[in-house]
């Protein structure tokens, strides 16, 4: 998408339609950062008439050229959205779906935008962002609750579902896919395995919640982003994603992803969830985190190497692989199976 | 540095030239790219400076866990020998040939334990200090 007029003029007509309202001024249209596989515009607005008149600061989000084969499309992060308000998950309101192509030349939503800052070396490494590491690890706890009480229902019949031994043949069924073999992921993944847990409890999981997906505004955890990997599957799974190493953005002395301690986040969510976690359980989770990053790190490498999209920064992706393979062996050596 | 090789003492040089003279010129979304190209050659001179030593110390662990006489090869052969060992041993591992607790598998976790901290030393050396 361009900013030029045509495409603000196309904007206005569509939200002028979609939210009734007689005229819509678009102040500003702007890319902003972040977002390698989704595009976001802050789209400020004045709309004249109908039950969204006033004005407003909202992002319009839509593909990017090169997509991820495991993300939702557009439509279906909607719908998303939609069932996480309900469900009073902090997250931003989504407001209208556009699927007509020739409106921004593709599919896009608009959403409220949430104040705060997400980028997750600076709400690791800002002391001043987090003033009370406890009340942001509580409030990151209840709302990964509240997420994971969204039961599989038909609203959301599209979304996959991945529990431990989904996930362990998806990530083998990719290292089939490529010439070199890497017999360390294939450790942990035997490992993982080996001691998969016998029963799972199935819920809705984010499947990306963690430091830089997440607002935080004047101390406080002001909603969730990126939900286009989410899922059903093991609840547990996002409690390890978030308290991964390779998420805490150099800061180990605070597990729960570089802002916080572990007991202020376990507690708070066992209490709100009425779930245990083990330490096992933690553990197990957080070796399923370094393989699925893994393999991600090694796609975006991929996009990069075909020449489909140069990246030093994909480049770069590919170059943490050994930070996490060194972590897998810590993790899986220390015992258990 | 006289003793690097050419091209890793032409890439720590540009790097340092980067560095010193270019990034205080520069704003600081071009900073993290500076950074990120900073990064990318420091690799590659890291990479260039190990050779093929890690190759062939990783196929010396490989040719004894498997009972292979051993061999002495460089270049393309080096690497082709390296891929087949690998190939087998990622095998292996998915067939549970390494589940039970010995001998096998204490020299199984020690070969993935030097491949590691071998490309960690060029990818990201600080990553061995935690």
């Amino acid at each position: 998408m361009t900013n030029d007029h045509g495409t603000r003029e196309r904007l206005a007509n569509f939200i002028c339609a979609a939210s009734g309202a007689q005229r819509v001024r678009i102040a500003r249209l702007e890319r902003m950062s972040g977002g390698a596989v989704q595009q976001n515009w802050a789209l400020d607005a004045e709309a004249t008439g109908g039950p969204h008149a006033g004005v407003h600061a909202w992002v319009l989000r839509m593909d990017a050229p090169a997509t991820v084969a495991e993300s939702l499309t557009r439509s279906e992060e909607f719908r998303v959205l939609q069932a996480m308000h309900d469900a009073q998950v902090l997250a931003p309101r989504p407001l209208w779906l556009c699927g007509d192509t020739a409106v921004a030349g593709s599919a896009f939503f608009i959403m409220e935008r949430l104040p705060g800052v997400a980028a997750g070396h600076k709400v690791a490494r800002d002391p001043a962002l987090v003033p009370d590491r406890s009340r942001l690890a509580r409030e990151l706890a209840t709302n990964l609750a509240r997420i994971h009480s969204v039961q599989p229902h038909a609203a959301l019949a599209f979304l996959r579902t991945m529990l431990a031994r989904d996930d362990i043949a998806h990530y083998r069924a990719y290292l089939d896919t490529l010439e070199e073999s890497y017999p360390v992921l294939e450790w942990g993944l035997r490992w993982c395995e080996r001691n998969a847990p016998e029963r799972e409890e199935t819920t809705f999981i984010h499947r990306d919640y963690r430091t830089g997906n997440y607002l935080v505004d004047a101390g406080a955890l002001a909603g969730v982003l990126d939900w286009e990997f989410a899922a059903f599957g093991n609840p547990l799974e996002d409690v390890g994603w978030l308290f991964a190493k390779c998420w805490r953005f150099g800061r180990d002395e605070y597990p729960v992803g570089g802002v916080a301690a572990a007991g202020d986040f376990i507690d708070e969510y066992e209490a709100r969830s009425g779930r245990t976690v083990s330490p096992f359980a933690l553990r197990y989770w957080q070796v399923m985190a370094h393989l699925r990053w893994a393999v991600i790190a090694m796609q975006q490498r991929e996009r990069h190497r075909s020449g489909v999209e140069p990246s030093l920064e994909l480049a770069l992706t590919g170059h943490i692989l050994s930070d996490l393979e060194h972590e897998i062996l810590a993790l899986t050596e220390a015992g258990a199976a | 540095m006289k003793n690097l090789p050419a091209g890793a003492d032409l890439l720590a040089i540009a790097r340092r030239t980067l560095i010193s003279e270019l990034r205080p010129l520069l704003g600081e979304s071009a900073r993290y790219t500076l950074a990120m190209v900073a990064n990318a050659m420091a690799i590659a001179a890291r990479e260039i400076e190990a050779g093929e030593r890690p190759a062939r110390e990783a196929l010396a662990r490989l040719d004894a866990l498997f009972g292979v006489a051993a061999r002495a090869l460089t270049g393309a052969a080096l690497h082709d020998a390296l891929r087949e060992h690998d190939r087998r041993l990622a095998r292996d591992i998915r067939a549970g040939a390494f589940d039970e607790d010995g001998d096998r598998r204490r020299a199984l976790i020690e070969h993935l334990r030097e491949s590691v901290e071998a490309r960690l030393r060029v990818s990201n050396p600080k990553g061995l200090e935690g």
